[in-house]
């Protein structure tokens, strides 16, 4: 048997681990399904064969890295099943116990790329292991069924490896920060494009001609394949969401255990791929959202069946692509939030005015304010005190945006719009005191002309109607630069952001444009509602408009209030 | 031999394949070419339209077709029966070597395997090659 430090096929840990935690992580998945059918009473002996073919697999492939805790644990995983092979009646208590050993096979597996492995834990499971199949074994009539022949198994539902039609390998891997520096030369590139565009645009006042309009065409196709390359570049950098998602069938079971709640966890979309930087981000709010849902937001078995509901809450996950966003969902069928408790708390931090009677939807959005959300009880198993507002801030500072809707004894859902990419973002670059700014296309709602008219003016803060509603509006001068308001604008972009609408006043629309995102030193100072900044053809900086924080700038104060 | 000797591999994990591509890129090997197939299935295909490879590499456990099914069909259809097909598996115990002899497997490869015994079974073929 090979050590750790002289297998001949060390160079290929990474690729190890590339291949085996999805499959650690399908055990898991196999094993929390396998629980529910197995408690029905079904014996699920397909699925179960999966899982022994998973099982088998992750064994082998331990074995010939020469991680040789793995390659264990796994055996005595495969053994447990072999022996409730021989004794289906034993199935259902023995789920918890091989749910732990996929526990520690995620844990152990996701590690073995990063340095030598402590054997502690699996070695743990294996004596608890060893010990059950002991206890059941005396006085079985089943004269000897340990360990049982494994026979040569058709397998189902393994799918490995993306070898071509051809059947040849046609992957390579490549070094994630080499990407990053790929893209950051594109962004390069599509400024000084954009440069060239800018000069080209000046020339034209004095020059026409043959000779120009080459230029010109020059100019169009380069920015033509700019653009293709851009979307070779971005699909490079695409993963699919089931890599976070596979690791919540085993938290959602952990969490509900500890908390004795009942609960099945559906997720949807897998396949829908996001840009890995986002992905990488991803995980931490999403696992604060469900665990959130799984302790609070879910009642007890009891509970739910005196309400008249199943015994067994749901907690789903989904993941859709909306044009070049993409959409995520955490939904539970729990006893929703309560507007009442969220708008006397808001209160108490002074958020929202004594006498202000804001509707459902805009207590809802309260619940992202910091220190409103933070449970008071901290609990043991999530770990943290972490209220919605720190979900929230990751959310945006990936360029999404969130928000929640509930129903008082059926549910709540949580809904988050996320770029595809990080890297490039459609804007409308809009004029404002000679400044240029760039509003996310993506949340623009309307850009309209306006007249000093149209803008009303209630206890001090700026309203229009748009669309058959009221909105507030603001100047951009004074919410982006801190600067005076002025009485005049020619235009108001209307901003979305979840529910809300709010309008910024500007002197003038540019039109719109792919801008690069630059982040911003934080050393700088910035008004909150600028997420960064954009490099413009002609080398001026263009600060990038945080829709999200703009739309929901003084909310309280501005709520539809009756216009008389 | 004048052209590149070629093998098949047949394995439903992209980490045995590249560890094959690791082995088959050194030492004694070097320059060969591999052939790769994700299942039995496929791998019997190319099994079919290359008679010129000089050995295959079954791995026991796959979907679709796995390496006794492949072992059995080449068999009924007496397919290139001069290619030696050698099993690979996890599988420790006598009789399922003896099974695996028995559908036509020319040899038994035990994971985990190192480089020198993939390349110390690819010399002892060529030396029955030759012999006979």
């Amino acid at each position: 048997m090979n050590d750790d430090a002289g297998n001949p096929f060390a160079e290929l840990l990474e690729e190890y681990v590339a291949e085996c935690a999805p499959l650690a992580e399908a055990v898991g998945d196999t094993l929390v399904t396998l629980e529910r059918r197995w408690e029905e009473g079904d014996p699920a002996d397909q699925l179960f064969g999966t899982l022994k073919g998973s099982l088998h697999t992750l064994k082998g492939n331990s074995a010939m890295m020469g991680l040789t805790a793995i390659q264990a644990l796994a055996h005595c995983m495969e053994d447990v099943c072999a022996f409730l092979g021989e004794r289906p009646d034993l199935r259902p208590s023995a789920s918890g116990l091989l749910l732990r050993g996929a526990g520690v096979l995620v844990e152990m597996v996701g590690r073995a790329a990063r340095g030598p492995l402590s054997a502690d834990r699996s070695e743990a499971f294996i004596s608890e292991a060893r010990e059950f199949i002991q206890t059941e074994s005396v006085g079985a009539e089943v004269s000897a069924p340990y360990p049982e022949r494994r026979r040569f198994e058709r397998r189902t539902g393994s799918e490995v490896g993306e070898l071509g039609a051809d059947g040849v390998v046609s992957t390579i891997r490549v070094d994630a920060r080499r990407l990053d520096g790929l893209l950051e030369t594109f962004g390069e590139t599509m400024i000084a494009g954009l440069g060239l565009r800018e000069a080209v645009r000046d020339l034209a006042v004095h020059h026409r001609g043959a000779g120009f309009t080459d230029l010109e065409h020059a100019l169009t196709s380069l920015e033509k394949t700019l653009k293709r390359l851009e979307g070779a570049l971005m699909a490079t950098r695409l993963v699919s969401i089931a890599t976070v998602f596979g690791r919540f069938n085993l938290l959602v079971r952990e969490v509900a255990n500890a908390h004795e709640k009942r609960v099945r966890l559906v997720t949807s979309g897998g396949e829908t791929q996001l840009d890995k930087t986002v992905i990488d981000r991803l995980g931490e709010p999403l696992v604060h959202l469900v665990t959130n849902a799984v302790i609070h937001g879910l009642e007890s078995p009891e509970d739910r069946e005196r309400a008249g509901k199943p015994a067994e809450a749901t907690v789903t996950l989904s993941a859709t692509q909306r044009s070049d966003r993409v959409i995520l969902t955490v939904t539970d069928d729990g006893r929703g939030l309560d507007p009442e408790r969220i708008l006397h708390k808001a209160r108490q931090l002074g958020a929202v005015a004594a006498d202000a009677t804001p509707s459902r939807e805009e207590v809802f959005a309260m619940a992202f304010l910091p220190g409103l959300s933070t449970t008071e009880r901290v609990s043991a198993l999530a770990g943290r005190g972490v209220g919605l507002d720190v979900v929230a801030n990751s959310i945006r500072t990936l360029g999404g945006s969130i928000e929640v809707a509930s129903e008082p004894g059926k549910g709540t859902k949580f809904t988050m719009s996320l770029p595809l990419t990080l890297a490039v973002l459609r804007s409308l670059l809009v004029a404002v005191d000679g400044e240029r700014y760039a509003v996310p296309l993506g949340d623009v709602a309307e850009s309209l002309r306006v007249t000093n008219e149209a803008i009303h003016e209630v206890d001090g803060h700026g309203m229009m109607f748009w669309r058959g509603q009221v909105i507030p509006v603001s100047d951009a001068a004074e919410v982006l630069g801190g600067r005076a308001a002025r009485s005049s604008r020619t235009y108001c972009v209307v901003v979305r952001s979840g529910a809300k609408r709010r309008g910024m006043l500007v002197d003038g629309l540019l039109g719109h444009q792919d801008v690069v995102v630059k982040a911003l030193d934080p050393s700088l100072g910035r008004p909150p509602t600028i997420s960064g900044a954009t490099i413009l053809g002609d080398g001026r900086i263009a600060c990038i408009l945080d829709t999200a924080r703009f739309a929901e700038l003084r909310t309280t104060e501005a709520a539809t209030p009756s216009l008389s | 031999m004048s052209a590149k000797p070629v093998f098949l591999v047949v394995d439903d994990s992209r980490l045995h394949h590249q560890m094959y591509m690791l082995v088959f890129a050194k030492g004694a090997l070097a320059g060969s070419t591999l052939l790769h197939a994700k299942n039995g299935r496929e791998g019997y295909a190319l099994f079919t339209t290359h008679p010129e490879i000089e050995m295959v590499f079954l791995d026991l456990n796959m979907p679709e077709m796995n390496g006794l099914e492949f072992l059995e069909r080449r068999r009924s259809e007496n397919l290139h029966p001069h290619i030696p097909v050698v099993l690979v598996t996890t599988e420790d115990s006598a009789e399922d070597e003896a099974r695996g002899r028995a559908a036509g497997a020319w040899e038994y490869l035990r994971k985990p395997f190192t480089p020198a015994q993939l390349t110390e079974l690819v010399e002892r073929a060529r030396a029955r090659s030759v012999r006979t």
